[in-house]
């Protein structure tokens, strides 16, 4: 199966929280009582993601609207199931990792809780449940096993103004600049996860910059599993080369200086004694 | 075997303060593992990590370096006045290590699974490279140190064996080391966005690296100084001497790659606002770096004991500064969320470290760890760091 991807287009969103929900009925999340409410950025309740939100509708006032008034914008938070996840490339169990068709999957099965990946989320997306005695790491799915059965994620389905699109990536990355191309007032015009740390299955399109939104904007477009891949491919070059240099100094020592000799004062320190 | 080495007088009133301490970390790690982590940490959704892998793993692995650096130094280049010092070198390195592992288990939200990572297949992932050579090299370190445990045992078939092959098991212990050091470096190179730019380079593997070697002779300055002090020894000044020469080299080179760095990449102007975050580095900067080295070149150093003493504690706990910098003290992940280390969460380090002084006197008063028999016992003459009072 091909990349798929999903439009978030802010635009269109109004803040109805429909996505919220079908995403908590889906994933058979328990409802949130909510006690953050003006506690973050933004003035949406709960504040942010966490355990048991797994897409979070943010509401964001602006100074100056469509009209010049002040003005709500919408954004939305959710796993973004990046093209190359740091978090999958964090894990040392490989309990994360990314499916073909895009979805950036976690087995709870094999987590040990050491929040790599959560350190790791340029978007801040995995949660933890710390006040748990047995804790679980919980994101977003990208609904992968509605996907896997050809189906469209829970909130895509459910979003009364077609704000949220699901299709190929191709096509969607097509169908995002052609909305912009076709309304440049409409929009700005950035596709948000287009490059944004090496790309990510899900687009975001607003009508204002995205720092208003409370997006992340100081993303590298580099994927930073690059980075570390740079320093950890040379693990086994280090450890032979380390190896055989030591081996080499110790042999030249030894024989140059008669190493296991007693020292002048008579006492042999041989640690192996 | 040990003869002399007998506790100080106040010994017993502070090991009771310090199994007071255990206890109540003890205490701690049973309610977390009662009612979850948040009931003992400030951890949260957006700062997962805190001063459990700032100090617990971060620090404890690097001051754990001494037992390879010294082994290296000792056994591989040769310097003939570590090698009284090396048993010490790895039962401290041993002990660090085992508080790491100890602390790991309080701090990993799923610690009963931890061997998943020992089945797992992910050479992408630095904390996996860090897991398998950090218990890799646990295990080196305990090979380097049976020879004390199989002597005093009497075990002598073992013993011949592990002296057989003692050099490259030295020699793994390095090569382990050099990886899992920096690949601590690795864990936080993969956060551009959370490590502040005075933190994040390229340069964190290698520099991770380099403290930790730098970390080696300041470590064993340190408890030289102090056992020696407490267990009425003489010091080694000769090795005192070698470790410092060390230090002034490893610490001019870090200063200068540390600064360097910073200045390559444009940052500089970061350090000169005077912010909460400038200061931390430079008190980093000063207190881990240019006074250490200030007090490594007064002239006759050598011969001033104490100056060595305060600049391998400067050393100490400038890469634990740096560390906790780096990994804690100025990540910025959200404006409107913070983290500072909950009272309880350093309990949990204080009490492992209350373990380790406890474990340390006990191995000290057991095995011949700072004093060894002469090897002509009828010349009457006291190796250099004998017991002092011997005859009393």
């Amino acid at each position: 199966m091909s990349p798929k991807a999903m439009i978030q287009d802010n635009t269109r969103c109004i803040g109805c929280r429909a996505c919220m929900i079908a995403c908590m009925a889906w994933n058979n999340l328990p409802g949130d009582t909510g006690q953050h409410f003006f506690a973050g950025a933004g003035y949406q309740n709960p504040r942010d993601l966490d355990a048991r939100n797994y897409t979070v509708i943010t509401y964001s006032g602006i100074e100056a609207g469509p009209t010049g008034q002040p003005d709500w914008v919408f954004g939305r938070l959710l796993c973004m199931h990046c093209l190359e996840p740091a978090c999958a490339s964090a894990c040392p169990t490989t309990a994360l990792r990314k499916t073909p068709e895009g979805p950036v999957v976690f087995n709870s099965f094999r987590c040990i809780g050491c929040r790599y990946c959560m350190q790791a989320c340029p978007f801040v997306v995995p949660k933890f449940e710390f006040d748990r005695v047995v804790p679980v790491i919980h994101k977003c799915t990208f609904c992968a096993d509605r996907i896997a059965v050809g189906r469209e994620p829970a909130c895509a389905q459910v979003c009364p103004t077609e704000a949220i699109t699901f299709g190929e990536r191709e096509d969607m990355v097509k169908e995002a600049r052609h909305r912009i191309a076709s309304a440049p007032t409409r929009y700005v015009p950035h596709i948000y996860g287009l490059d944004e740390v090496g790309g990510t299955s899900i687009l975001h399109l607003s009508s204002v910059p995205f720092e208003q939104l409370g997006y992340p904007t100081n993303l590298p477009d580099r994927p930073p599993p690059t980075l570390t891949q740079k320093a950890l491919q040379f693990t086994p070059k280090i450890f032979t080369t380390v190896w055989v240099t030591m081996a080499l100094i110790t042999m030249f020592v030894r024989r140059r200086f008669r190493f296991w000799a007693e020292d002048e004062h008579g006492e042999n320190h041989d640690p192996r004694h | 075997m040990i003869r002399g080495i007998e506790a100080p007088s106040w010994w017993r009133p502070v090991s009771w303060v310090l199994w007071g301490l255990v206890l109540a970390a003890v205490v701690a790690t049973i309610v977390r593992y009662a009612t979850g982590i948040a009931t003992i940490a400030n951890v949260n959704q957006a700062y997962p990590w805190g001063w459990w892998v700032g100090f617990d793993m971060l620090t404890r692995i690097a001051l754990g370096g001494v037992g390879f650096t010294m082994a290296a130094a000792a056994e591989i280049f040769g310097v003939k006045s570590l090698r009284p010092l090396t048993r010490a070198a790895v039962l401290v390195g041993l002990l660090w290590y085992a508080t790491y592992a100890a602390v790991l288990m309080v701090e990993l939200g799923r610690p009963w699974l931890v061997w998943w990572v020992f089945i797992s297949w992910a050479p992408t992932s630095a904390m996996y490279e860090v897991a398998l050579c950090a218990v890799a090299y646990m295990t080196v370190l305990m090979l380097e140190f049976s020879p004390q445990v199989l002597a005093k045992l009497g075990l002598t078939t073992p013993l011949r064996r592990i002296r057989a092959v003692y050099l490259l098991i030295v020699i793994t212990g390095v090569s382990l080391s050099s990886l899992h050091q920096s690949s601590l470096g690795t864990l936080l190179l993969l956060v551009p966005t959370k490590v502040h730019p005075l933190w994040h380079t390229e340069l964190l593997p290698p520099m991770f690296l380099l403290s930790a070697i730098m970390a080696g002779p300041a470590m064993m300055i340190v408890e030289h100084s102090l056992s020696t002090r407490f267990l009425r020894l003489t010091p080694r000044m000769d090795a005192l001497r070698s470790l410092g020469r060390g230090l002034t080299v490893l610490v001019a080179v870090y200063l200068a790659v540390r600064i360097g760095d910073v200045l390559y990449r444009g940052v500089a102007d970061q350090a000169l606002v005077f912010d909460f975050v400038a200061r931390w580095f430079w008190l980093e900067i000063t207190i881990g770096l240019v006074v250490p080295l200030a007090l490594l070149l007064t002239p006759d150093v050598e011969r001033h004991e104490w100056r060595l003493f305060a600049a391998g504690v400067c050393v100490v706990v400038g890469v634990a500064l740096h560390r906790l910098n780096a990994a804690v003290f100025t990540m910025k992940v959200h404006s409107w969320e913070t983290y500072q280390p909950a009272t309880t969460e350093v309990l949990i380090s204080v009490g492992a470290m209350a373990a380790m002084v406890l474990v340390y006197a006990f191995v000290v008063s057991w095995l011949p760890i700072h004093t060894e028999p002469p090897i002509e016992p009828e010349s009457g003459r006291a190796p250099s760091g004998a017991v002092a009072q011997v005859a009393s």
